[in-house]
């Protein structure tokens, strides 16, 4: 795998970066006349790479396109750093917050640079479509995700893993502080699965973003989040570091699955493992 | 072009700055720009020469500047004709464009999404009765902006979406079709005929008056336009991706829509439901720049390219019968889809 291996960067500016408060705050979403999310109330803690787990049709995708502002609230609000987020310009949010949306079209054609460029959209105006700044920020968001040697390249023709590396890229274009991303490994191989969520984890520790996703997987959710958050019925029944969350009751009890949790033997982290097939 | 200027970082395409302005470009775009844009600029001399009376494309030149024995012929009896065909196909090719890529279909077109028969629903009942000629127009504009606003309605849902945009589109053109032939047969012989060369589209018999019509909107819209051309590039990304870059979806596709629609009516409340010309040369022109979604200058020149041959065509492969443009850009345009179709190129 040397060829898809990304290169620590030095050049990442994590310095410069402020931790991002994200919160709700009695909100309520909802598609048609139902509500996913009713009277939600939740702080999620600055700097920290939050997961947020729960079974199907829990609400968890549509908490994190709330806080990305892709979904309207019916009732309550959205806040960053304790203003409401839907209430600020799209294009001055699009500067502090990216979203990463699940499975997103790539465009029939576009190359790797070309898309990551596109990243610089809240920057530009029609009069002013390109500043040295924009090749920095894409230089180094292509240096982040190791796609420097394939930037020419059409996205179509990557592996699933490099396409999502790409995704990931445009959003790191966007140079903001906080990075939200919907089930980023839906759809790949166990081994891009961790690909990815390593880079998120280097985007976090080594570049001080505020990380928020949403993950299917118990197992990694518990690897790499400082924060877990778990939500059933579009509500949250508990949150707070994965080996104090994760338990056989809180199995039972929000995902229905009888199970045991043991540390990793890796990590040590808190590792399912359910019951023995019937 | 200044030297300091920072490169773009995609292949092909340049940053050109002037002052503390600074522009993206795509050089192929350019590039074929002035092809279709000398291309244009032969098939206009070809078609002043080629008539009842031959003149030589030198000839032609000479005249156009005011000077030779052809100038009555070329400026007073073909030019009209033929700056009312380009102003249609240009208008035609921006309204593939802006509708092709709000919808994110190839097939989306005026005639597809029920503008162009709406237009000719409502220029069928003006003939159909005892309104005037004159009513013809504005009646046309107001059929197919009507029919558009039907479909937009239609499709809204928590904005404007891109697959129930042309389904609906589809819908309303069929209802609308079938309207008309009720009309036409109801209608006596002469205006049923009347109405039916109309429908296919042509630009016989037009003049400066109508290009006049054409051209104002045109520049009227221009700064939309410009700012349409680079509106265009985040119409191939997802929704929910435009959205968190920071893009006022919604309103974008909806001004972009409404801007495609207006053009695509004003163009046929002149010439009729000249068919095919906005779907073709928008995707003629994506083809040709190898761009995610239809460049808009460059499906303006495919348009007025594709609408001033077709009238060459039209004009003299049957002289003296003369055939309307509209029927010729439809035997083009079928195989043409065809073409696209079995060619699908990954």
């Amino acid at each position: 795998m040397t060829d898809e291996h990304v290169p620590p960067s030095p050049t990442d500016g994590g310095e410069s970066r402020a931790p991002v408060r994200l919160a709700a705050r009695d909100l309520s979403v909802g598609y048609g006349n139902r509500l996913v999310i009713e009277g939600l109330d939740l702080e999620l803690p600055a700097g920290a790479f939050t997961v947020i787990i729960g079974p199907n049709a829990c609400g968890k995708s549509t908490l994190l396109r709330t806080m990305a502002r892709l979904l309207a609230p019916r009732g309550g609000a959205a806040l960053i750093d304790g203003v409401d987020l839907h209430a600020q310009p799209t294009r001055e949010l699009a500067r502090r917050l990216s979203v990463l949306p699940q499975s997103p079209v790539t465009p029939e054609g576009v190359t790797v640079a070309d898309l990551v460029a596109r990243g610089r959209q809240p920057y530009q105006r029609w009069f002013r479509q390109w500043g040295a700044e924009d090749s920095v920020a894409v230089e180094r968001a292509l240096a982040l995700t190791g796609l420097a040697d394939v930037r020419d390249q059409s996205v179509e023709a990557l592996s699933g893993g490099q396409r999502q590396r790409v995704w990931i890229a445009m959003t790191l274009a966007q140079d903001t502080d906080a990075l939200l991303l919907d089930e980023p490994t839906t759809y790949l191989d166990l081994a891009h699965q961790v690909e990815v969520l390593d880079l998120l984890r280097r985007l976090n520790r080594d570049g001080g973003r505020t990380v928020i996703a949403v993950l299917h997987d118990l197992n990694q959710a518990c690897r790499y989040a400082d924060h877990l958050v778990v939500m059933k019925d579009g509500r949250v029944v508990d949150q707070g570091a994965p080996d104090k969350v994760m338990s056989a009751e809180c199995l039972a009890e929000v995902f229905g699955l009888g199970g045991v949790v043991v540390p990793c033997p890796v990590t040590g982290a808190p590792m399912v493992v359910p019951d023995a097939p019937a | 072009m200044r030297t300091g200027a920072p490169s773009y970082p995609v292949a092909g395409r340049v940053v050109v700055s002037a002052g503390p302005l600074t522009f993206v470009l795509r050089r192929r775009a350019a590039g074929m720009f002035l092809l279709l844009l000398a291309l244009t600029a032969v098939a206009v001399v070809l078609s002043l020469g080629v008539g009842s009376t031959f003149v030589a494309p030198a000839d032609v030149v000479r005249a156009l500047a005011g000077d030779g024995p052809f100038t009555i012929v070329v400026q007073d009896l073909r030019l009209p004709r033929i700056v009312v065909a380009l102003a249609v196909g240009t208008l035609l090719g921006l309204s593939g464009a802006l509708l092709q890529a709000v919808s994110r279909n190839p097939l989306a077109s005026p005639d597809v999404i029920g503008v162009s028969q709406g237009a000719g629903f409502a220029a069928t009942v003006v003939m159909s009765t005892d309104l005037g000629a004159a009513w013809l127009g504005p009646f046309a504009l107001l059929g197919g902006l009507t029919a558009a606003t039907v479909v937009f309605t239609l499709s809204w849902r928590y904005g404007l979406a891109a697959r129930r945009f042309v389904l609906c589109g589809i819908a309303v053109a069929l209802a609308t079709k079938a309207l008309t032939e009720i009309f036409i047969v109801g209608a006596d012989a002469i205006d049923g005929q009347r109405a039916q060369v109309w429908l296919a589209g042509s630009v016989a018999g037009t003049g400066y008056a109508e290009a006049r019509i054409l051209l104002i909107p045109l520049v009227v819209l221009l700064p939309v336009l410009l700012w349409a051309g680079r509106a265009m590039d985040t119409t191939a990304l997802d929704d929910g991706v435009a959205r968190g870059l920071g893009v006022r979806v919604t309103q974008r596709r909806l001004l972009l829509g409404v801007v495609g629609v207006i053009l695509a009516a004003l163009a046929i409340s002149q010439a009729g439901a000249v068919d095919f010309v906005a779907l073709a040369a928008a995707q003629l022109a994506r083809r040709l720049v190898r761009a995610e979604r239809p460049p808009l200058a460059c499906s303006a020149l495919a348009g007025a390219l594709l609408t001033v041959v077709a009238d060459l065509v039209a004009r003299t492969a049957f002289a003296p019968v003369q055939l309307p443009v509209g029927v010729l850009t439809a035997v083009l345009g079928g195989p043409y889809l065809l073409w696209l179709l079995v060619r699908r190129t990954p």
